[in-house]
C-alpha cells in the first residue's frame, strides 16, 4: 500500500469518525465543532491516534479555502429580509467591533504576557472576530430559532467580521515585520484597498454567477458545482489582486441569494453540505494541529486572555456598538454572549508563524485555547441562556420537501411535501376539505409506503405524506396549516402568542375600549401598530411584547416593514 | 369552574344551518338576548362584529369565540352553536368554523372578561373535547360536555 493510499484511508476513517461523532452532539448538547475538534485532538500527536501533523503550510491553505467554502454558504443563506433589522447593527459590529475587542484584548495581552504593543495587538486581531461556522451552526440548529433581531445581527455580524480581523492581524504583522512600535496612518490605506476590491469583486462576482446560472444551460449538477469553483475563484483573484477574498466570497453568495437564479433550492442544500465538510476537514485539521501538551505552559496567561475577551473586551465592544441601535437589554446580553471564536483565530495564528515571527508559538497556543474556552463554556451554553432570556419564538413552520417544477413556472409554483404530525392542525379533515390558498391543490398522499390520490385517501392521519402543487408565495399560509408543528410546551404558539390574532391596522382606542384598558396619552388617534412600535426601539421583529394595562400584545406576523398581525395575550391569568 | 346560569342549555343550539360568519354571529345574537330585556339581538351583533373588526375571534381548529362588553348587562352570559356546516371566520389557520362559543360580560367585569376568555380559549385547545363536541347530536348533550369538561393539562 502506497503512502498516498494510507493518507487517503486516515483522511478518510477520520472524517467518518467525526461525522459518526456529531450524534453525540445531539445527545448531549456538545457544540458539534467542538466534537470534530476533539476526535482531531485524540488523534493527534497527544492523542491515543497519535498522529504528527505540524505542517503550517498545508493547514493554512486547507483552513483558507475551508473558510472561504463556510462562508460562501454563509452567503447563501443569508436571507435579504434579515437586512432590515439586522444590516447595520451587524456592519457596526464586524468592523468597529472587532477593533475595540482587538483594542481592548491587545493592551490586556500585551501586559499579562509580556509583550510589546504591537505583538500584544496581533494576539488581539487574531482572536478578534467570532467564527461565521460556529455562530451558523447554532443559528440553524434544528429546533432553535431566536427573535430576529437577534439572529439577524449575529448572522451578518459573523460572515462579515472575520475579513476585519484578517485586516488587521495582516497590518499588525506587516508593523511588526517592518520594525515599528506603534501602527501608522498607512494602515487606513492598506483597510480602504481591502475592504474597497473585497466589496467590489463581492457584489460584481455574485452578479456574474447568478447571470452565469441563469444563462447556461448545464447538467443539474453541475450547478452548485459552477458557484463553487466561481466562488473559490473569485476568492482566490480577489486575494492575489490585494484585496479581502473572504469578504468578496461572502458578498457573492449572498448578492447570488439575492438574485435567485434557476434551482437556487437545489444549489443552497448541496452547498449546506459543502459547508458542513469544510467545518469538519477545518477542525479535524486544528485538533490534529495542536499540541496540547505544550498549550498547557502558557494555560494560566492563555486561560486569563479568555476569560477577558468573554467578560470584558466582548460585552464592551458589543455594548459600544449597538448603543445607537438601543437594542433590549436581554438581546444586548445575548449578542455579548455568542461571540464565539471557531477556526479563523487559528488560521489567523498561522501567519504569524509562517511569517516567522518570534513570539509565533505563543500567540498560536494562545489562540487554540481561547477557542477551545469559547467554544466550550459560550458553545454549550447558548441554547440555555436563548431560553433564559426568553429571545426564543415559536419556530416557523415549512413544508418538509419542497420540489422545484425545472421550466419555472411563471407564478413560482412548485411541490410541497408534509409529514404530518400529531399536532398538525388538519388532522382528521379529507384533502378536499382542507381550506387551501387559490391555486394550491393537494396531489398525492402517500401512507405506509402507498401512494394513494388525494379523492380515495379519506381523512388524513399523522404520519401521512401529503403533496401539493402550490406557489412558494403561499407556503407560509400552507405551513400554518399542514405543518407537524413540533415545539415545546413553553414555545407552543397558542401560550407564546396567546389565544387572538389583531389586525394591526386596527384602531388602539377600539381595542382598549373593548377589554376596559386605558389608552396611553397621545395614542388616541394610532393603530395598534403604530402602538407597538412606539413602544419598542428600532424595527420591530416578530415576539417583540408590549403591555396595554391588563393585556399583552405580542407581534405574530411583520410584512416588510408593517406590523399585520398581533397575537393578544392576558398575561395575569392562569390560562 | 364557570359562574353559575353562565352556560345554560337554552343558550345552546345544536346542528343548526348556518350560511356565512354573519348569520353566526346574528344567530349568536338572538341567543344571548333572549330573556335579557335591556338586550336586543341587533345590539348585541353590533358589538360582536364591532370586535370582529379588531381581528377574528377566530381561535383555529373550527372554533371561534366572539366576545364583547356590554353596559346593560348584569352578569356574564355564553351561548354556544354548533352548525352542520362550517363557515368561513377568517381564522388564523384560514379553516371555517364549525363550533362558536359567544361571550358577553358586564362593562365593569374587565377582570372577568379576561378570565373567562382565557378559560375557554383553554378549553377549546382540547381536542379531545372538540372531537365530542362535534360529534354530539342534542344542546343538552352538547350542555352537559362544556359542563362537564375540566382541565386535564397542567396549562389549563
Amino acid at each position: 500500500m502506497s503512502s498516498i493510499d494510507q493518507l487517503v484511508l486516515a483522511g478518510a476513517a477520520l472524517v467518518l469518525l467525526a461525522i459518526l461523532a456529531s450524534a453525540l452532539s445531539y445527545r448531549t448538547g456538545m457544540p458539534l465543532l467542538l466534537v470534530f475538534l476533539a476526535v482531531g485532538m485524540l488523534a493527534g500527536e497527544d492523542g491515543p491516534g497519535g498522529i504528527v501533523f505540524n505542517d503550517a503550510g498545508i493547514a493554512y491553505t486547507v483552513g483558507s479555502v475551508a473558510l472561504a467554502i463556510i462562508l460562501l454558504d454563509g452567503g447563501l443563506n443569508t436571507r435579504a429580509e434579515t437586512f432590515r433589522t439586522g444590516l447595520k447593527p451587524a456592519v457596526v459590529l464586524a468592523t468597529l467591533g472587532v477593533l475595540v475587542t482587538c483594542a481592548i484584548l491587545g493592551l490586556f495581552a500585551a501586559w499579562i504576557l509580556d509583550l510589546g504593543l504591537i505583538e500584544g495587538l496581533l494576539v488581539g486581531a487574531v482572536v478578534g472576530s467570532t467564527d461565521a461556522a460556529a455562530v451558523f451552526a447554532l443559528l440553524h440548529a434544528k429546533g432553535l430559532q431566536l427573535k430576529e433581531r437577534v439572529a439577524a445581527t449575529l448572522e451578518i455580524e459573523s460572515g462579515s467580521n472575520d475579513p476585519m480581523a484578517v485586516f488587521l492581524t495582516v497590518a499588525f504583522l506587516e508593523l511588526l515585520l517592518a520594525g515599528h512600535r506603534v501602527p501608522g496612518w498607512e494602515v487606513l490605506a492598506l483597510f480602504a484597498q481591502q475592504m474597497g476590491m473585497g466589496l467590489i469583486a463581492g457584489v460584481a462576482g455574485g452578479y456574474l454567477l447568478a447571470w452565469l446560472t441563469q444563462s447556461l444551460s448545464l447538467e443539474r449538477s453541475m450547478y452548485p458545482m459552477l458557484v463553487l469553483s466561481g466562488g473559490l475563484a473569485l476568492y482566490g483573484l480577489t486575494t492575489v489582486l490585494g484585496g479581502s477574498g473572504f469578504l468578496a466570497i461572502y458578498l457573492a453568495g449572498m448578492v447570488f441569494r439575492h438574485r435567485a437564479p434557476r434551482d437556487s433550492h437545489g444549489i443552497l442544500a448541496v452547498h449546506n453540505g459543502f459547508a458542513w465538510l469544510a467545518q469538519i476537514g477545518m477542525f479535524l485539521m486544528l485538533g490534529l494541529l495542536a499540541t496540547p501538551s505544550n498549550v498547557l505552559a502558557d494555560a494560566p496567561a492563555a486561560l486569563a486572555i479568555a476569560l477577558v475577551l468573554i467578560f470584558v473586551a466582548r460585552p464592551l465592544a458589543v455594548g459600544l456598538c449597538l448603543l445607537p441601535f438601543r437594542f433590549p437589554w436581554r438581546e444586548q446580553t445575548f449578542i455579548a454572549w455568542v461571540g464565539l471564536r471557531g477556526a479563523v483565530p487559528i488560521i489567523l495564528a498561522l501567519f504569524p508563524l509562517l511569517a516567522g515571527v518570534p513570539q509565533a508559538g505563543l500567540i498560536l497556543d494562545v489562540a487554540f485555547f481561547v477557542v477551545l474556552i469559547s467554544l466550550t463554556l459560550q458553545g454549550w451554553t447558548i441554547p440555555y441562556l436563548a431560553r433564559r432570556l426568553r429571545l426564543e419564538v415559536p419556530p416557523t413552520p415549512g413544508p418538509d420537501e419542497r420540489l422545484e417544477l425545472a421550466p419555472r413556472p411563471r407564478d413560482g409554483e412548485g411541490i410541497l411535501g408534509y409529514r404530518l404530525g400529531a399536532r398538525t392542525p388538519a388532522l382528521g379533515l379529507r384533502p378536499a376539505e382542507l381550506r387551501l390558498p387559490a391555486g394550491a391543490r393537494p396531489i398525492l398522499v402517500l401512507r405506509d409506503g402507498q401512494v394513494l390520490p388525494p379523492e380515495s385517501a379519506g381523512p388524513l392521519a399523522a404520519e401521512d405524506w401529503l403533496y401539493l402543487l402550490a406557489r412558494e408565495a403561499d407556503s407560509a399560509r400552507l405551513s400554518e396549516l399542514l405543518a407537524a408543528g413540533a415545539a415545546p410546551a413553553y414555545l407552543d404558539r397558542r401560550v407564546f402568542y396567546g389565544d387572538f390574532v389583531l389586525n394591526g391596522e386596527a384602531p388602539l382606542s377600539a381595542l382598549a375600549a373593548q377589554y376596559g384598558q386605558p389608552v396611553p396619552a397621545g395614542m388616541e388617534q394610532r393603530t395598534l401598530a403604530e402602538f407597538v412600535c412606539s413602544r419598542i426601539e428600532g424595527p420591530p421583529v416578530v415576539g417583540d411584547r408590549v403591555r396595554l394595562g391588563g393585556l399583552e400584545l405580542v407581534i405574530r406576523k411583520v410584512e416588510g416593514a408593517r406590523i399585520s398581525q398581533v397575537g393578544l395575550r392576558f398575561p395575569d391569568t392562569p390560562g | 369552574m364557570f359562574p353559575p346560569q353562565f352556560i345554560v342549555a337554552s343558550r345552546i343550539g345544536s346542528r343548526l344551518d348556518v350560511s356565512s360568519k354573519k348569520r353566526l354571529l346574528e344567530v349568536l345574537g338572538e341567543l344571548l338576548a333572549a330573556g335579557q330585556p335591556r338586550l336586543s339581538p341587533e345590539l348585541v351583533f353590533e358589538r360582536l362584529l364591532e370586535r370582529e373588526r379588531l381581528g377574528s375571534t377566530g381561535l383555529g381548529h373550527g372554533v371561534a369565540l366572539p366576545h364583547a362588553r356590554m353596559k346593560e348587562l348584569g352578569e356574564a352570559v355564553g351561548a354556544f352553536v354548533q352548525v352542520q356546516r362550517p363557515v368561513d371566520f377568517d381564522a388564523v389557520d384560514d379553516q371555517p368554523v364549525d363550533l362558536a362559543f359567544a361571550l358577553l360580560v358586564p362593562e365593569a367585569a374587565t377582570e372577568t372578561h379576561l378570565q373567562l376568555l382565557a378559560q375557554l380559549a383553554a378549553m377549546f385547545s382540547d381536542a379531545g373535547l372538540r372531537e365530542r363536541l362535534r360529534r354530539a347530536e342534542s344542546a343538552d348533550e352538547l350542555f352537559d360536555l362544556l359542563n362537564g369538561w375540566r382541565a386535564t393539562r397542567a396549562d389549563a
